[in-house]
């Protein structure tokens, strides 16, 4: 016990060091914007140490000999920036640099951007660029999820979802969160898109795996979303008019900071009032519309607050038959107040109060009875970060999350209540963790979490490790270890998120916990291209998911509405980028299995209540490739291509029939199936094309403007969702249900 | 890195080599299909095999002839001694009718074996079901009602006696006039005028209704409001309140997710759950109670 107690001091307590007491830190920021920048990495050339900034664009680097340094910032897109400090005996210097955007690549770029590129590149990490975002051939509309859905380990349920489905997990296990800020259905339009309005967007961080105890709450993996602060400079704004949507963004300075508003709405009422005069069974009325606000006030030179909001909604009335119509309308707002201290120089605090709330209220009014829900989550809570740096080897962080989330989820049927819930959840959790550098080559991350829910008193620990090895300047071993928990499920539909609702672990209902495991490799193999490549197994056990077979959960006791059930998955992903040159692009291949197992689920049909088999989930691909290439065809015009093959999904091949048609409750023939394994067959490959031309020029002289032509599906390969069985037909006749056709979009932007 | 890469290529390579989950064949079943109601006569119970699901089906090409069928009522539970035998024989192909009169017990359990299926001599077929307790009708149901007016058609019955678990319900209507004019405005929308759509109308039914859906009277019984909804046809009605047991609850609930409508990803299609044993289908048992009622146009 002794030892183990030493062994943990040793790995968390620093390394006492003496005398080096000089130090420098600051802000990286975009010097055209003000914007701070997350991950830029900033470094002192003549004795090798460097670091980055962190996710409020902070670095301090502490325990410098007095001296004259060179200290340099960079960051992808931007000029090298180079300054010659002196740092006398027990100073502190505050140095906020500001870097230039680059227009002109030049060789000294190149290099500089791949190394700090490789810096920021954690295992299991990946960082998706707000201008690709913008730039890559859409479905009507930018969206973040779909960019993501590109990288390798992330695939899509379906061209009709914007659904995260990473590494094996289902999109529940990724915590989503926008200005450090839970978002619960981050999706419009029923889930075709995301909800987060890309011109509002500065930085977005994907940890597929492994991720780092700073963070916790879901089995798989976290996507962090950052809001731009606004332009502390000037005021500027964009707007786009869209086929789907259009949206405006608007942002810049005022005396003690800046502020930046964006909103963004669909304008769907044309296309649907035309379609009204010839067809039946179009909604009367739908609409999305998202808002995006923040506001920053610098109170002082180490004071910084802001105030950042997110509204959006979703609303759609239609009416499907004479007596009979179907309304809809959910969505999500976020509300979060920050404030950054920085005590000195060696510590530095960021304190946040979230508000998050979504709710969806569908209704439907069939025949003279109306059935509804009220679905409510609001989550309100509390985190503090603290990052210490006792020398150059250490850098620890500590920080609490702590908050109350309530459920309230109340059915109605004919006027009568049918299901009533409401949970009122406490919960905390409290991180160590230490970065160690004990060498140039070696980097140890260790830290641990603990948490808590109040529903069913559930007390969790989670060790998390990782290790990187730089065998030299081109190649950096990497290695993660981590125990994920999951208090959370969520009970949706991969064809329709407007209808998702969470529920709690409970008495009975133990949360869901799994291990992750990773190996790695980043390579820089040329000068401005990368290979990066992963192997990930994980394990996901105690899921909790909502049983299929209930029809009327009323009057069942908490844990009988859910099936209880285990999971695996493992894999390999391959990413090899080219990052400058009028050709810039990647190619991202992921070799992947998921496995599920459910008990009384998946059974021989003769044995209904065996311990179930393992199955792949529809959305399992064996092989996925994703290619992207974006190529500067002159001053004005560029394109970009995305082209993604995969291996089809998993499906039920049905093999057997015969018909229920003599009970005495209905006159109604009674179909039924017989199947052997669930999932056991594949659909057809999937493969699509989508190309973008976009032409940038000026509006009247006003402003920079830009066309934008996409084609998605190029070719028109009719790629199949499902199959659809008609039972008028005899034999059985079976349809393919296809995803998206051929798809011409255009849109308009200008920036004023 | 060629070490690395050539690692992951054999990795590869090992794991598609290896076909870990693959799909099965055809296999055929024996189909049972009857439904005991309690103190109701024996009813006919169909025999057949599944068809494969390509070619077209009928229940008299696959109905299974000249099987000896047996319906027992048991002294207690399940396992426990044979108290009454009621063979029953084949008066058409696949149907099977019983041979001696017997009014379903309430509270029973009976069990049923089939065997002797020429050409599988070695195939025996085995179910179980337990009647659900009776139950009936206090409460005055007003010979007419309008259609969507406030007063809607509200039936108290009296527990049934489950000790395990609450009752599950299925309602059913059956119009006594069932025509295209008399089609309510919602299922007028729906028919498609093919040969079948009314007769299907004019017996419909819910789905699976939990008995926490309702409200339990002063005096202890269940209040049913029934709901619009649940009325195709104008004019004259037969409402029956089934209460279904655990045989009937398991098939529906898992039959009707095969074409989607649950949380399972589109494509996603599992066996319904069966309770027999050497074969598929439902040997189960249900309560009824029906009340009859006019159904106004409204003005």
């Amino acid at each position: 016990m002794i030892k183990q107690l030493a062994a943990f001091l040793m790995l968390f307590m620093p390394t006492m060091l003496i005398a080096q007491n000089a130090s420098v830190n600051g802000y990286i920021t975009d010097k055209s914007s003000g914007e701070t920048l997350i991950s830029a990495n900033v470094a002192l050339l003549e004795n090798n140490r460097g670091t980055s900034t962190n996710t409020l664009g902070y670095f301090s680097l502490t325990n410098l000999e007095p001296g004259t340094y060179t200290i340099a910032g960079s960051y992808i897109g931007f000029k090298l920036f180079r300054k010659t400090i002196t740092l006398s005996a027990d100073e502190t210097l505050r140095l906020d640099i500001e870097l230039e955007p680059n227009v002109v690549s030049t060789d000294e770029i190149v290099v500089t951007s791949d190394r700090v590129k490789e810096e920021q590149k954690d295992i299991g990490t990946a960082e998706i660029n707000t201008e690709l975002i913008k730039s890559l051939p859409k479905v009507f509309e930018a969206d973040v999820f779909r960019s993501i859905q590109l990288l390798p380990g992330v695939k899509a349920a379906s061209d009709f979802s914007s659904g995260l489905y990473i590494r094996g997990g289902s999109p529940d296990q990724t915590l989503i969160l926008l200005d450090r800020n839970t978002v619960y259905n981050p999706s419009h339009f029923f889930g075709f898109f995301s909800t987060f309005n890309p011109d509002a967007i500065k930085d977005v961080r994907l940890y597929k795996g492994g991720y780092p105890a700073e963070y916790g709450g879901r089995l798989g993996s976290v996507l962090t979303i950052y809001n731009k602060d606004g332009n502390r400079n000037e005021t500027e704004g964009t707007a786009t008019l869209g086929m789907l949507a259009s949206r405006i963004s608007i942002e810049g300075p005022y005396k003690k900071g800046s502020w930046m508003f964006s909103a963004r709405r669909s304008t769907l009422e044309p296309v649907l009032a035309a379609l009204r005069s010839t067809s039946d069974n179009i909604p009367s009325s739908f609409y999305f519309l998202d808002f995006n606000g923040k506001v920053n006030f610098d109170a002082s030179k180490n004071d910084k607050l802001s105030l950042a909001f997110y509204s959006g909604q979703d609303k759609v009335n239609f009416p499907f038959s004479d007596d009979a119509e179907f309304k809809l309308n959910y969505g999500n707002r976020t509300l979060s107040t920050n404030w950054t201290h920085i005590f000195s120089n060696k510590l530095f605090s960021n304190f946040v109060l979230t508000g998050s709330q979504y709710f969806n209220y569908p209704e439907v009014e069939l025949g003279g009875t109306p059935i509804e829900r009220r679905n409510n989550i609001y989550d309100y809570s509390v985190k503090a970060d603290l990052e210490y740096l006792p020398n150059e080897k250490h850098e620890l962080a500590i920080g609490i999350w702590a908050g109350t989330l309530t459920i309230r989820l109340n059915d109605r049927f004919d006027d009568e209540p049918s299901f009533s819930s409401r949970s009122h959840s406490k919960y905390g959790s409290v991180y160590l963790s230490d970065t160690w550098r004990p060498s140039d080559k070696w980097k140890i991350v260790s830290g641990i979490r603990t948490s808590y829910l109040s529903d069913g008193d559930y007390f969790r620990l989670e060790p998390r490790v990782s290790l990187e090895y730089k065998a030299n300047d081109r190649i950096r071993l990497q290695t993660a270890y981590g125990r994920y928990n999951q208090y959370l499920t969520l009970i949706t539909n991969e064809a329709f998120s407007g209808f998702d609702v969470w529920l709690t672990a409970d008495d009975g209902v133990k949360p869901s916990f799994g291990d992750q495991f990773i190996v790695g490799a980043k390579t820089i193999p040329f000068l401005g291209y990368g290979l990066d490549i992963e192997f990930y197994y994980r394990t996901m056990n105690d899921m909790f998911e909502l049983d299929p077979f209930l029809q009327d959960v009323s009057g069942l006791d908490y844990p009988e509405l859910f099936r209880i059930g285990n999971g695996d998955a493992y894999g390999a992903e391959l990413f090899f980028e080219k990052r400058v040159g009028d050709l810039t692009g990647f190619i991202g291949y992921t070799f992947a299995y998921t496995w599920k197992k459910f008990d009384e689920y998946n059974n021989d049909i003769g044995n209904p209540d065996g311990s179930g088999r393992r199955y792949p989930p529809k959305y399992d691909r064996r092989n996925d490739v994703n290619l992207v290439l974006s190529y500067q065809l002159s001053k004005r015009w560029k394109s970009t291509l995305s082209f993604n093959y995969a291996t089809g999904q998993a499906y039920t091949q049905v093999l057997g029939r015969y018909t229920v048609s003599n009970t005495p409750w209905s006159n109604a023939d009674f179909n039924t199936f017989t199947v052997g394994k669930i999932n056991a067959s594949r659909l057809p490959a999937y493969h699509r094309m989508d190309v973008s031309f976009a032409r940038s020029g000026t509006f009247f002289g006003m402003g920079e403007a830009e066309w934008q032509f996409q084609i998605i599906n190029v070719y028109s390969r009719r790629n199949i969702w499902f199959y659809n069985f008609d039972f008028d037909e005899n034999p059985v006749s079976r349809s393919a249900v296809p995803l998206l056709p051929l798809l011409p979009t255009i849109s308009y932007t200008v920036n004023f | 890195m060629r070490h690395l890469t050539l690692a992951l290529l054999v990795f590869s390579v090992l794991l598609i080599s290896c076909e870990l989950y693959p799909q099965d064949e055809y296999e055929e079943f024996y189909v049972v299909e009857n439904y005991l109601t309690a103190l109701d006569e024996l009813s006919n119970l169909y025999l057949s095999t599944t068809a494969p699901a390509n070619i077209e089906y009928s229940f008299e090409d696959f109905a299974v002839r000249n099987a000896s069928v047996q319906v027992n009522l048991l002294s207690e539970g399940v396992g426990s001694s044979i108290e009454d035998e009621f063979p029953y024989e084949m008066n058409e192909p696949g149907v099977y009718s019983p041979l001696v009169a017997h009014r379903t017990l309430p509270n029973r359990t009976y069990q049923l074996t089939i065997s002797n299926i020429p050409g599988d001599i070695e195939a025996s077929i085995e179910a179980y079901t337990t009647v659900p307790d009776t139950f009936s009708t206090v409460s005055q149901v007003q010979d007419t009602v309008i259609y969507q007016s406030e007063n809607q058609i509200e039936i108290d019955i009296t527990p049934s006696e489950n000790s395990e678990r609450q009752s599950y319900f299925v309602f059913t209507t059956i119009s006594q006039n069932p025509s295209i004019e008399n089609l309510t405005p919602l299922y007028a929308d729906f028919f498609e005028d093919e040969e079948g759509d009314i007769k299907e109308f004019a017996k419909t039914s819910s789905g699976i209704v939990n008995e926490a859906n309702f409200e339990q009277t002063p005096n202890g019984s269940i209040r049913l409001k029934y709901p619009w909804l649940a009325v195709a046809f104008f004019e004259d009605n037969k409402i029956v309140a089934n209460i279904i047991d655990d045989n009937i609850y398991d098939f529906l609930r898992s039959q009707s997710v095969q074409l989607g409508g649950s949380t399972l990803s589109p494509g996603e299609i599992p066996n319904a759950l069966y309770r027999i044993e050497g074969g598929i289908g439902v040997f189960g048992s249900l309560a009824a109670d029906t009340i009859q009622t006019y159904i106004k146009r409204p003005e």
